[in-house]
C-alpha cells in the first residue's frame, strides 16, 4: 500500500487530519532536526463503575492529539499538543527544538538502528461495534455480575466493578517514510471484590481486556467467573488449612505463570531497563546483553512475547517507530535469546529493532514494552501435572504479588490455592507465598501443560506514568522442590 | 474576572473559557440538569529526563481541557472536551443528554456545595521564575548531575519537572473561582555501582526553596554508604524509615481515609472513627490550603475552599475524607475533599517529632534503615496486610550505630500494625512526591518497632 493511498483511507467524518503529521515532521526537519516522528492520535473512551449495587459517574470523552519526536543535535526530544491546529502543532516543535538543542550539550548521543520505512494500514473489527451501544447496555454487564453475586448466597461485603471501551486511531508518520493507519478498539472489565465469612475478609481483583468489539464483553461470562471466584473465596476463608513448611512441589495455573513471565522474565528483557534509561523510575534489570545465549532456566522453559496475537489486549502490527512486529522468542529451552528492543536500544545494542516501543497515548514518548508475554505449552494435561505430584500445592490464582526493581526476587501469595496430596486436590490453603529469585524459579519449572490461558494488564512504567494494556499467560507450570514463605 | 480569549478556531469567533464555561452550565440547565460543574484548563509542562547522567530527552507537553459533569435526575455523566470551538460545545451537550437517558440513576448521590465562596490566596503556589524558567533548566540539571558525581556518583538518573497551569471553575450552585500554580520536581537516583544505588527528590511551588543540588548530594551521599551489601537476613526489626519510604507508606493511609475507599472495602479504617489507629506519636493531616503544598489548590473540584483536616489525631482516626454529597448521606461536613466521584487527599502531612538522627539511632538495638521502597501491594486492603520492597541503600543498625549496607529484603507487615509500632519521630521533615508517591506528602523519618522482614527462599 503506498503512502498516498493510506492517507485515502479516510478515517471516518470530524476524525483525524492525517496530512496534520506529515506537516509536523516536514516542519521538524525544515527547522533542524536530523530526524523526526509524529502520531496523530483519537481515542474515544465509554467507562461505567458499580459500587456495590450503585452506578457512578458513566462517562466519555475524546482523547485526541499529536505527539511529536524529534532528533536535533544528536539527542532526543518529544512534544506534545492536544490543541491540533497547524499553529499549536508548529510551536510544539518549536518548543521541543529549542529545549532539545539546549539538552544538547549534556544530551545522550542518540542513533536509531535501521528500520524499513513501511506503509501500512490495518484496523481490528468489531462484530458487535461498541459505538452501536448504549450506556444501559454496557451498564448491564456491571448490574449482571452484581446479580450473581448476590445469587451466590456468598456474603460479599464490597463489590466493585467497572466496564471500559476504547477506540483508538493512530496515523504515525516519520521523516523516513513510514506512514502506518491503525484502528484498534479494546474492551475492560475490572472487578474487586471482598468477602466475609465468620469475622475474616478475602480480597480479588481480577482483569479480562481485548482487542475487539463489544462481542469480547458479551463472549466472556463474568457473571460465571465471578460466582466461582466468590464461592471459592468463602470456602478457603472456611476451611483452608496454614501451608506446609518442609519443601514441596507446586503447580501455578495460567494466572500464576502468566504474572511471572510479565515480571520477571518481561520486565527485565526490556533493553532500556539492560542500558538504565529506567533506572530512577521502574528501575533496571538483573540482565545484562553478555547473558544472551546463557541458560536461565530448565529446558522445559520456552517464552515469547508476541504483539501479533489476534484478539489480544496488547495488540498491534506495527509499533510506535513504524517497525513491524513478531513474534520475540525471550527464552527457549532455558536459553536466554533475545531483550525486547526499540530503535534506540538496539542500535547501542549492535542489533535491529524488534518493534518493543509502545506509548500509552499521543503525550507520551514510545519506550521499550511488552505486549503479550507468554509461557509456551508443554506436553502435558494439567490434570497430569497435579496427578505427579504426592505432596504439593495448587495456587489458582493470587492476590498480591511485587519483585525488586532489578527482577531477581518476587513475591507471590496465593489466593484460591489447594494442597496436592498422593496426586489428587485435597482441602484448601491460606495465603501460600512463593518468594523466589528468578534464577531459581524458572530452573525449578520442570514441566509446562497444554491449558493456554492469556490474562490482561496494565503495565505500569515511565514517567510520566505509562500504563498500558498487555496480556500475559501461558499453561499450568510444575515447580519442583519449593519450600513456601511465611 | 478577567477574560481570557483562549480560543480563535477558524470561522468562530473569539470565545473566552468563562464565556464558554457559562454557556455550559446554563444550557445544560435549561435541559433538564439537576447540577452541572465545568473546569477549564491549560497546563505546561517541560520535563528533562536523565540517565547515566545524561539527558536521554526532553519532553515538552501543551494540554488544554475543559471537564464537565452534570446530574439529571440523579444519573451522573462526565466528559472532557479540547476544543473550546462553541460547535464542540454543543456537540458535548447533545452527547452528554443522549448519554444520561441511557444511564441508570445513582441513588446516593446528594448533589454538590451551595456557593458562592470566598477564597484566599495560597502563599507560594505560582511563581514566575518557574514560569519563565526555560533553557536554564538545563543548567540547573546539569549542576545537580555534578554535584552527584563531586560525592561519588558514577552515575545518575532521574527527572527534572517543571508546570505551568491555571484553572477556572463553575458550578450551577453559584461557585465561580480561579488558581494558578507553578511547580517543580526533581528526583535523582544516584549509583556507585549496579547494586549500590540512593534516591533522594524534592520539590517545590517556588523556585526559591527548591533544592536538586541538596538532593543529588543526599541521593549520591547513599549510594556511596551502599557500596557491598550483604544479603540480609529475615525477621523483625525495628526500622527506621527515611521521608521517602515513610511517605509511600502514608500515601495508602491518606487514601484509606477517602470515604469512598472505606465504603468500597479498599481502606483498613472502615468502622474506626475516634477509635485507636495507631500509636500516640501519629498525627496525619491532610491538608490542600497549605502554602507552598505541592498539590494545594484554592477549592476542591466542586468549589469548596480547601482547609486543613486531621485525619489521624494522636493516634485517633479523626475523619474520613469527604465531598458535599458523601458527606450529606454520612450526616457530616465535607472536608474539601472533592474529587466529585472519589474524595482524594491533597497534601499529606505527618507531625513532626523532637528526635534528631542520632537520638533515633540510639533507639535501636536491632534493626534497619530503609531508604526507599517500591511495589506496595495489599494482600487484603481492609485488613492492612501488605509487602513492599525496600531498594537503594539499607542500612543494618546495631546498638545504635550503624553496622553496613544489606540487600534483598521484603517488607511484609500490616499497615494499621506498622502505624501502632511508630515509636519515634524525626524532627526533620521533607516534601515528598514522584513515582512511588503520587499524594504529595510531608514526613520526616519514622522509628517503627518490631516490622516484619522476609527474603526469597534459598
Amino acid at each position: 500500500m503506498s503512502a498516498k493511498s493510506v492517507a485515502k483511507s479516510a478515517l471516518p467524518k470530524d476524525s483525524l487530519e492525517l496530512d496534520l503529521a506529515t506537516f509536523a515532521v516536514d516542519y521538524a526537519r525544515k527547522i533542524g532536526a536530523s530526524y523526526a516522528d509524529a502520531r496523530l492520535e483519537s481515542t474515544a473512551v465509554n467507562g461505567f463503575v458499580l459500587k456495590n449495587g450503585v452506578p457512578q459517574v458513566s462517562g466519555f470523552d475524546i482523547v485526541q492529539g499529536i505527539g511529536i519526536r524529534i532528533v536535533m543535535n544528536n539527542t532526543l526530544g518529544f512534544a506534545s499538543t492536544n490543541n491540533i491546529s497547524r499553529e499549536k502543532v508548529r510551536e510544539a516543535v518549536e518548543k521541543a527544538a529549542k529545549l532539545t538543542s539546549a539538552a544538547s550539550r549534556i544530551g545522550e548521543k542518540v542513533k536509531l538502528s535501521g528500520a524499513e520505512a513501511q506503509v501500512a494500514s490495518y484496523e481490528v473489527k468489531q462484530k458487535v461495534k461498541l459505538a452501536d451501544l448504549t450506556p444501559k447496555d454496557k451498564l448491564k454487564v456491571l448490574f449482571d455480575a452484581e446479580k450473581a453475586m448476590k445469587a451466590t448466597k456468598v456474603n460479599v461485603t464490597g463489590r466493585f466493578f467497572s466496564m471500559s471501551d476504547f477506540y483508538t486511531e493512530k496515523y504515525f508518520a516519520s521523516s523516513e517514510g513510514s506512514r502506518v493507519l491503525s484502528r484498534i478498539p479494546r474492551t475492560d472489565f475490572w472487578y474487586f471484590v471482598t468477602v466475609e465469612e465468620a469475622g475474616r475478609t478475602a480480597q480479588r481483583y481480577w482483569q479480562y481486556g481485548a482487542a475487539g468489539g463489544f462481542e469480547k464483553i458479551t463472549g466472556s461470562d463474568f457473571p460465571g467467573l465471578l460466582a466461582a471466584e466468590v464461592k471459592a473465596t468463602c470456602n478457603n476463608i472456611k476451611k483452608a488449612v496454614a501451608a506446609p513448611k518442609e519443601k514441596v512441589d507446586l503447580v501455578v495455573a495460567p494466572q500464576i505463570t502468566g504474572i511471572m513471565v510479565h515480571e520477571s522474565v518481561g520486565h527485565p528483557y526490556e533493553a532500556d531497563r539492560v542500558l538504565g534509561r529506567e533506572a530512577a523510575q521502574a528501575g533496571e534489570s538483573f540482565i545484562s546483553a553478555k547473558m544472551l545465549g546463557t541458560r536461565i532456566g530448565s529446558p522445559a522453559v520456552n517464552i515469547v512475547d508476541d504483539p501479533t496475537v489476534p484478539g489480544s489486549f496488547g495488540y498491534y502490527l506495527y509499533d510506535d517507530e513504524g517497525v513491524k512486529a513478531r513474534e520475540r522468542w525471550l527464552i527457549k529451552e532455558g536459553i536466554i535469546t533475545e531483550l525486547l528492543h526499540n530503535r534506540e536500544t538496539a542500535a547501542i545494542l549492535g542489533t535491529e529493532s524488534n518493534a518493543a516501543s509502545r506509548a500509552t497515548g499521543y503525550d507520551r514518548e514510545p519506550i521499550v514494552r511488552m505486549a503479550n508475554s507468554i509461557v509456551k505449552p508443554g506436553d502435558y494435561s494439567e490434570e497430569e501435572l497435579i496427578e505427579s505430584v504426592k505432596s504439593g500445592v495448587f495456587l489458582r490464582n493470587f492476590m498480591e504479588w511485587n519483585i525488586d526493581d532489578k527482577r531477581l526476587n518476587a513475591k507471590y501469595t496465593g489466593a484460591e490455592a489447594y494442597m496436592i496430596r498422593n496426586g489428587r486436590l485435597a482441602e484448601p490453603v491460606w495465603r501460600p507465598t512463593i518468594e523466589i529469585s528468578t534464577p531459581k524459579l524458572w530452573s525449578s519449572v520442570d514441566a509446562a501443560a497444554g491449558n493456554m490461558e492469556y490474562h490482561a494488564g496494565t503495565c505500569g512504567k515511565a514517567e510520566p506514568m505509562q500504563a498500558i494494556p498487555v496480556w500475559f499467560g501461558g499453561p499450568s507450570m510444575r515447580i519442583r522442590n519449593i519450600r513456601l514463605s511465611f | 474576572m478577567k477574560k481570557q480569549a483562549v480560543v480563535a478556531g477558524a470561522g468562530n469567533e473569539s470565545i473566552s473559557k468563562e464565556e464558554i464555561a457559562a454557556y455550559l452550565v446554563k444550557q445544560l440547565r435549561k435541559k433538564g440538569a439537576d447540577d452541572v460543574v465545568v473546569s477549564a484548563g491549560t497546563e505546561e509542562a517541560v520535563q528533562l529526563k536523565f540517565s547515566n547522567s545524561t539527558i536521554s530527552t526532553t519532553q515538552s507537553w501543551h494540554s488544554e481541557k475543559l471537564n464537565i459533569f452534570m446530574a439529571v435526575d440523579r444519573k451522573l455523566v462526565g466528559t472532557s472536551i479540547r476544543s473550546l470551538e462553541k460547535r464542540a460545545v454543543d456537540d458535548a451537550i447533545a452527547k452528554m443528554l443522549k448519554f444520561a437517558a441511557a444511564a441508570v440513576p445513582n441513588k446516593e448521590y446528594l448533589g454538590i456545595a451551595e456557593g458562592p465562596f470566598s477564597y484566599k490566596e495560597i502563599p507560594e503556589t505560582y511563581d514566575k521564575a518557574i514560569a519563565g524558567l526555560g533553557d536554564k533548566a538545563v543548567d540547573i540539571l546539569n549542576g545537580a548531575i555534578n554535584i552527584a558525581r563531586k560525592n561519588g556518583a558514577g552515575r545518575t538518573a532521574g527527572v527534572f519537572e517543571t508546570t505551568v497551569s491555571n484553572v477556572y471553575l463553575l458550578t450551577s450552585n453559584g461557585v465561580e473561582a480561579e488558581d494558578k500554580g507553578t511547580k517543580a520536581y526533581f528526583s535523582v537516583r544516584a549509583f556507585v555501582d549496579k547494586y549500590a544505588s540512593g534516591h533522594h527528590i524534592c520539590n517545590s511551588r517556588v523556585l526559591r526553596k527548591f533544592t536538586p543540588e541538596a538532593s543529588a548530594e543526599k541521593a549520591a551521599t547513599i549510594a556511596r554508604q551502599a557500596v557491598n551489601p550483604k544479603p540480609g537476613v529475615p525477621g523483625n526489626y525495628d526500622v527506621i524509615f527515611s521521608p521517602l519510604p515513610f511517605a509511600n507508606l502514608l500515601e495508602s493511609i491518606g487514601k484509606a481515609a477517602s470515604i469512598f475507599n472505606v465504603e468500597s472495602k479498599l481502606s483498613c479504617f472502615a468502622g474506626k472513627l475516634g477509635k485507636n489507629v495507631g500509636s500516640t506519636e501519629v498525627t496525619l493531616v491532610d491538608d490542600g490550603s497549605l502554602p507552598n503544598g505541592f498539590d494545594s489548590v484554592k477549592c476542591d473540584e466542586e468549589g469548596v475552599p480547601t482547609q486543613k483536616n486531621v485525619i489521624i489525631d494522636k493516634g485517633i482516626l479523626k475523619t474520613y475524607l469527604h465531598n458535599t454529597s458523601t458527606a450529606r448521606r454520612h450526616k457530616t461536613k465535607t472536608t474539601a475533599n472533592a474529587g466529585i466521584v472519589s474524595p482524594n487527599p491533597f497534601n499529606l502531612v505527618f507531625e513532626k517529632g523532637n528526635f534528631n538522627k542520632e537520638e533515633m539511632l540510639r533507639q535501636v538495638k536491632r534493626g534497619l534503615i530503609v531508604t526507599n521502597v517500591w511495589y506496595t501491594r495489599f494482600q487484603n486492603y481492609e485488613s492492612g496486610d501488605f509487602s513492599t520492597i525496600p531498594r537503594d541503600g539499607m542500612f543494618l543498625v546495631e546498638n545504635g550505630r550503624v553496622t553496613g549496607p544489606v540487600k534483598e529484603l521484603r517488607i511484609s507487615d500490616n499497615l494499621v500494625r506498622i502505624l501502632k509500632n511508630v515509636a519515634a519521630v524525626g524532627d526533620e521533615p521533607e516534601p515528598v512526591f514522584g513515582w512511588e508517591v503520587e499524594v504529595p506528602t510531608i514526613t520526616p523519618a519514622v522509628l517503627v518497632k518490631g516490622v516484619r522482614l522476609t527474603k526469597s527462599v534459598e
